[in-house]
C-alpha cells in the first residue's frame, strides 16, 4: 500500500527537490563490528528481492508526491549492492531513471566493497549512468581488515580503486575507520597516506562506534580487544585533518572530506533534513516531514510487497518545533553550517527567538559562529559537536 | 478466637538466609493464596524491597491454620525488617511475640546477624525454634549447622526443623512446631487495656493504620485510646486483624495481634513502642521497652532542579507518612539551593529514601555527604550538637568535641582475623575483644567511631573478607575527638555539598581520597577542572580533570537521523540529572561517592 495519506503533492517552497535511496541488504560476509541492516548467506534471495523492489518503485512513482518532485540523486546502498549481478543492478537503475522524474545530470552513487567488482560489473554500472563510486575500504592494514572480519586484503582495495577509474569513475570515495582495536597513531597516518597517494575525491571517515549486539562489542567486552582511549582517537582526528587539507581534501562535513565540487549531493540532502524517499528493506524514507521505515527482514519485505500489503514498519511524524531542532542538528554537522535565512522561512521560526540565551552563552563560549548568514559549529566545537548538539537537540 | 488457640511469632534470620521465601511459603501454605496468585515474596512489597531482596517496612499477617489435632489455629506472622540500621524495630515486633522461628542457611551457618537478632529474641523471652533452610542446596550441610544451633546457641536439637522454603519441602512441619512449640499468648483480657505498637504505616483513606499487639485487655470501635508516651487520644474507627486484606472485628482482646484505625492523620503520633490504654480506664504504667527512635547519619537532600523544590516538600510529608524514622527540617546551600536536612537510621536507611523519592517521586536529588551527630564543648561553656558540616563553629572557639561511638559486632571466618583487626585499628578502634562461638569462627567486637563506619566500612569489611563477615552495631557514647572541616573547591569555588567533618590525623588521606574519587565520577568537560581539598585556607590535595577532547558521533544519514537525535536526547536528559555548580556539571553519584571505595 503506497502511502497516499501524503497529501503535500505539490512541495513546499524549496522542498521541492528529493532524492532517492535503494536498500541492497546483501553481503559476502557479516563483519564483525556491522549493525547495519545486512544479511550474508541469504543471496538466494536476491532475484525475489529485486522484484520486490522495483514493484515498490513503480508504486511509489505513481504517487502524486512523487510525480511532483524532480530527484537530483540516486544512492545504491547496503549491504554490498554489488554483491548482485550486474544485469539486475543495470535494470534497477534503468528502471528508477525511467519511472521518476530526474534532472539532467544526477548523481547516481553505487556502494561496493573490494571483492564483489570485477572490471565488466564496473564498466556496466558506469553505462548505466551510475557516476560515483563508494568503496568500503575501511583500513589499508591486513592485520586489522582480519580483526574487523573484512573480506578482502588491503592489496585488493588498492586494485578495486585503480579498476574503478579504468572502468570510468571519475568520483570515487572511499570510507575508512579509526579509533580500532589495536590500531595505532602510525598505522592511522599509513592508512590515510595509501588512501590520500590513490588521489580519490572524496573520503568518509568514521570513528568504529562499537553497537551493541555485535560480535565486536562481545569480544571487546570480553577482553578480547581494546579500543584506543579518548585522547588517542583525538590525536587521530587531529592527524586527518591535518594530513587531508594538504591533499586538497577538505572537510565538509564531520566525517566527511572532499575535492572541490565532489561533495556528496545525496548526503548533503541528508544534512539539510529534506525529502527523500527509501526504498527496500530497512530502508528509510522522509516525505515532508513523515519518515517512514520498511520492514528490515528482506523475505518479509519481499512478501508485503507481493501481497501488496504495507511494507512499512516504523513511522515518525514530528512536531513542527522538533522537526526545526532536528534540521538544526543535523545541519551543523557540515562545516559551512546552516544558512538561517532558509531555516527561518522552512519553518517560520526565529533561531535566536526560539533558541534565546543558549544560543547566546555558546556563541559566548566560542563554540558555535554566526557569520554571513550561517550558523555553524565553530573549529573547536568540531570534535566535542555532540556537547553543543546536545543543548540544541 | 480463644486464647491458646493463638500463636504470635516472628522469623529471624541474616540477610538472604530466606525468610522472606519462608514467610509466602507459610501463606500459601494455610490456603490464603491459590498457587496463581502467589507471587514471590508477598510480604515485601515495596519494589526497592524485592530488588534488594530485603524487608524495610514490616508487615504483618494472620495465618488460619488447622492442625493435626485437629483444631484451628490463629498464627500470627510478625514479619521483621532484615538490616541493622533497624534494629529498634526489629525489638519492637519480637516483643510482639511468645516465639520465634530462627532460620538459619544450610549452607551459610550463623552469621553475626543471626546471633543479634537471637540475642534480642532471648531478650524478650521468646522461646526459639531454630529452621535450617535452603536443605535443598548442593552446598548445603545441615548437620554440621546443626550442631553449630546445638552446641554454639546452646538451643535445643529435638526442636530443630529441617526445610526447603523454596521447594516447599518441611514447610508442614513448622507449622506443626509452631502450634507444638510455641506458648500461646499470656495476659489478661480483663484487665486494664494495654497494646504495644510495633509498626505503623499510613493509608491515604483511613489515616494512620496501627499494627499492634494487645498485652492485656481489649478495645473496640467507639474506645478512646491512650498514645502513653505521646499523652495524645483518639476515638476508635475500627480494628480487625491482617489477612492479605485488612479484615475488621468486633474487637481485640489479650493475645492477638491486629490494627487498629482512628482516622489519625499524623504518623509521629504513634511511635513504635508505645503503649495505647483506654482513657476512661487506663493502665496504671506503660510497657516496657520504650525508645524514641535515634537518627544517626544526617545529611541534606537537594532537587537538581531548583524549582522541583515545592515537589521535594510535598514528596517528604508524604514519605515520612510511613516512615517515621526519617526526620526532615528546611535546610539551604548556596551552592544547591533550598532543600532539607534530614536525620536517617543508618546509610542504608538513607539510601532507600533516595531510591524512594527518585521513584515513587521522581525528582531527581542530590545528597551531601552524610554525617553523624558531633558534639562541640565551645569555650564559654555552652555545648553544640552539629550534624551538617556548614554549622561548624570556629575552631578557635572549640574547648573540646566528641563524637558518638558504637560497639560492632563482626562475625567472620577465623582466616579473616588478621585483616579485620587491621580495618578496625585503621578506623580507630578500641577495647576490641574476641572469642570463638565455634570452633574457625570468630566473634569480634570493638568499639569504632559512628562516623568511620558511615566511611565504607561495611564495604570494606565485605571485601577484605570475600563476603564472609557479617556487622551489626550499636551506639554507645560519645568520646573525644578531634575534628577539622574538609572542603571541597571545583575550580576554586568550594562547593558547600561535597564538605565533610573529619578526625584531624585522617584529613589528608580524606582530602586525597575525595579528589580521586571525583575525579572518577565527574566526566571530562569542555575545559579542564581543577579538584582541591582544603583546610581552611590551605590546600592539602588536589587532582586535575583534563578537558574533554572528543565526543561527536562520526556516522550520520538518512537512516540514523531519528536514532541519533534521540541519542542526543538522551545526553541533555542525563546533563540535566548533573547539578552545575560555577560552570562545573556534576553527577549525582559523585556526592555520595567521596564517602565510598572504588566501585569495581
Amino acid at each position: 500500500m503506497p502511502p497516499s495519506f501524503i497529501k503535500d503533492p505539490a512541495g513546499n517552497a524549496g522542498d521541492k527537490k528529493a532524492t532517492i535511496y535503494l536498500h541492497i541488504p546483501f553481503c559476502k560476509s557479516k563483519c564483525h563490528y556491522c549493525s547495519f541492516n545486512s544479511y550474508a548467506g541469504r543471496t538466494n534471495e536476491i532475484g525475489d528481492y529485486f522484484k520486490a523492489l522495483n514493484s515498490q518503485m513503480r508504486d511509489m512513482a505513481a504517487q502524486p508526491w512523487s510525480q511532483n518532485r524532480s530527484f537530483f540523486s540516486l544512492y545504491i546502498g547496503g549491504g554490498t549492492p554489488t554483491i548482485c549481478d550486474s544485469a539486475l543492478l543495470a535494470d534497477l537503475i534503468k528502471n528508477c531513471l525511467r519511472l521518476f522524474h530526474f534532472t539532467d545530470h544526477p548523481e547516481i552513487t553505487v556502494e561496493t566493497n573490494p571483492n564483489t567488482i570485477s572490471t565488466e560489473k564496473l564498466y556496466s554500472l558506469v553505462q548505466t549512468g551510475a557516476n560515483r563510486l563508494s568503496i568500503g575500504v575501511q583500513s589499508f592494514s591486513n592485520s586489522l581488515l582480519l580483526s574487523l572480519g573484512r573480506s578482502h586484503t588491503a592489496d585488493e582495495a588498492k586494485h578495486a580503486f585503480t579498476m574503478a577509474r579504468q572502468a570510468g569513475f571519475t568520483n570515487i570515495s572511499m570510507d575508512l575507520m579509526y579509533g580500532l582495536p589495536g590500531q595505532t597513531l602510525q598505522e592511522w597516518r599509513h592508512s590515510l597516506e595509501i588512501a590520500t597517494s590513490l588521489d580519490p575525491e572524496h573520503l568518509s571517515l568514521y570513528e568504529l562506534m562499537v553497537e551493541e549486539g555485535t560480535p565486536m562489542a562481545a569480544k571487546i567486552k570480553g577482553g578480547g580487544a581494546f579500543l584506543p582511549g579518548e585522547d588517542d582517537v583525538a590525536d587521530m582526528e587531529e592527524l586527518t585533518a591535518s594530513l587531508l587539507a594538504a591533499k586538497g581534501l577538505k572537510r565538509y562535513e564531520i566525517s566527511n572530506f572532499a575535492k572541490p565540487v565532489f561533495t556528496s549531493q545525496h548526503n548533503i540532502h541528508y544534512w539539510q533534513n529534506l525529502s527523500w524517499i527509501g526504498m527496500g528493506a530497512g530502508a528509510t524514507g522522509s516525505l515532508s516531514g513523515i519518515r517512514m521505515t520498511n520492514v528490515p527482514d528482506p523475505a518479509t519485505y519481499i512478501e508485503n510487497i507481493r501481497n501488496k500489503q504495507n511494507p512499512y514498519s516504523e513511522m515518525e511524524c514530528l512536531c513542527r518545533q522538533s522537526r526545526f531542532r532536528e534540521t538544526v542538528i543535523m545541519g551543523l554537522r557540515m562545516i559551512e553550517g546552516i544558512r538561517i535565512d532558509d531555516l527561518e522561512k522552512r519553518f517560520a521560526m526565529g533561531l535566536e527567538a526560539y533558541y534565546g540565551d543558549t544560543l547566546k552563552e555558546l556563541t559566548e563560549q566560542k563554540l558555535l559562529e554566526i557569520s554571513n548568514g550561517f550558523l555553524r559549529l565553530t573549529a573547536a566545537a568540531l570534535t566535542v559537536a555532540n556537547q553543543v548538539l546536545a543543548r540544541l537537540v | 478466637m480463644p486464647q491458646d488457640t493463638i500463636r504470635n511469632f516472628s522469623i529471624i534470620a541474616h540477610i538472604d538466609h530466606g525468610k522472606s521465601t519462608l514467610s509466602d511459603r507459610l501463606i500459601q501454605k494455610c490456603g490464603m493464596v491459590t498457587d496463581r496468585q502467589f507471587k514471590d515474596q508477598l510480604l515485601d512489597s515495596m519494589d526497592i524491597e524485592r530488588e534488594r531482596g530485603i524487608t524495610i517496612k514490616s508487615q504483618t499477617i494472620c495465618l488460619p491454620y488447622k492442625a493435626k489435632d485437629g483444631k484451628l489455629y490463629s498464627l500470627n506472622l510478625v514479619d521483621t525488617p532484615g538490616h541493622v540500621d533497624f534494629s529498634y524495630e526489629v525489638s519492637r515486633a519480637l516483643s510482639s511475640c511468645e516465639g520465634a522461628l530462627l532460620l538459619i542457611d544450610a549452607a551459610q551457618g550463623v552469621e553475626a546477624q543471626t546471633l543479634a537478632n537471637l540475642y534480642l529474641a532471648m531478650d524478650y523471652d521468646l522461646e526459639i525454634i531454630p529452621v535450617i533452610n535452603k536443605i535443598d542446596l548442593p552446598s548445603a550441610d545441615p548437620e554440621s549447622v546443626a550442631m553449630q544451633i546445638e552446641e554454639d546457641l546452646g538451643l535445643e536439637a529435638e526442636h530443630i526443623q529441617l526445610c526447603s522454603a523454596k521447594t516447599g519441602e518441611g514447610v508442614d512441619d513448622i507449622l506443626e512446631a509452631i502450634v507444638k512449640y510455641l506458648p500461646p499468648p499470656k495476659g489478661d483480657a480483663d484487665a486494664p487495656l494495654q497494646a504495644l505498637i510495633f509498626d505503623a504505616n499510613y493509608d491515604s483513606f483511613r489515616g494512620t493504620i496501627i499494627s499492634c499487639r494487645i498485652i492485656n485487655g481489649r478495645i473496640k470501635a467507639g474506645d478512646t485510646m491512650l498514645f502513653m508516651a505521646n499523652k495524645i487520644s483518639y476515638k476508635v474507627d475500627e480494628v480487625g486483624l491482617f489477612g492479605l486484606v485488612r479484615q475488621p472485628r468486633k474487637e481485640l482482646r489479650a493475645g492477638e495481634v491486629g490494627y487498629i484505625l482512628a482516622g489519625i492523620k499524623t504518623v509521629t503520633d504513634t511511635k513504635p513502642g508505645d503503649t495505647i490504654t483506654l482513657k476512661d480506664a487506663p493502665a496504671s504504667e506503660p510497657l516496657p521497652g520504650f525508645k524514641e527512635i535515634q537518627q544517626v547519619v544526617f545529611s541534606s537532600i537537594y532537587p537538581i532542579s531548583t524549582d522541583e523544590y515545592e515537589n521535594l516538600a510535598s514528596a517528604m510529608e508524604k514519605l515520612t507518612l510511613n516512615d517515621a524514622s526519617l526526620t526532615y527540617q528546611k535546610d539551604s546551600s548556596t551552592a544547591l539551593g533550598f532543600g532539607f536536612r534530614c536525620g536517617f537510621l543508618g546509610l542504608l536507611h538513607l539510601e532507600v529514601i533516595q531510591e524512594r523519592l527518585e521513584r515513587e517521586f521522581d525528582i531527581p536529588l542530590i545528597l551531601t555527604v552524610p554525617s553523624v551527630c558531633y558534639h562541640f564543648h565551645l569555650e564559654d561553656g555552652t555545648m553544640k550538637e552539629i550534624d551538617n558540616p556548614a554549622y561548624f563553629p570556629d575552631p578557635s572557639t572549640i574547648s573540646r568535641t566528641e563524637e558518638p561511638f558504637i560497639k560492632a559486632t563482626i562475625h567472620i571466618p577465623e582466616r579473616y582475623m588478621g585483616s579485620v583487626m587491621t580495618l578496625c585499628m585503621e578506623r580507630r578502634g578500641e577495647n576490641t575483644h574476641y572469642h570463638y562461638p565455634m570452633p574457625g569462627r570468630i566473634e569480634f567486637t570493638c568499639e569504632v567511631p559512628l562516623a568511620e563506619v558511615i566511611y565504607d566500612f561495611y564495604d570494606r569489611l565485605k571485601s577484605i573478607t570475600q563476603g564472609y563477615g557479617s556487622f551489626d552495631y550499636k551506639l554507645i557514647d560519645y568520646r573525644k575527638s578531634d575534628l577539622v572541616k574538609l572542603d571541597i573547591l571545583v575550580n576554586g569555588e568550594r562547593v558547600d555539598a561535597l564538605s565533610q567533618l573529619v578526625y584531624r590525623a585522617n584529613a589528608r588521606q580524606r582530602g586525597l581520597h575525595a579528589c580521586e574519587r571525583l575525579k572518577e565520577e565527574i566526566p571530562r568537560q569542555m575545559f579542564k577542572i581543577a579538584i582541591q581539598g582544603a583546610i581552611g585556607g590551605t590546600i592539602i590535595s588536589r587532582t586535575t580533570i583534563a578537558a574533554l577532547r572528543k565526543d561527536v558521533t562520526a556516522k550520520c544519514y538518512g537512516g540514523d537521523i531519528s536514532r541519533k537525535r534521540k541519542l542526543l536526547e538522551k545526553q541533555k536528559a542525563g546533563k540535566k540529572r548533573m547539578k552545575t555548580v560555577g560552570n562545573v556539571d556534576i553527577p549525582q553519584k559523585a556526592f555520595l561517592a567521596v564517602l565510598k571505595s572504588e566501585e569495581r
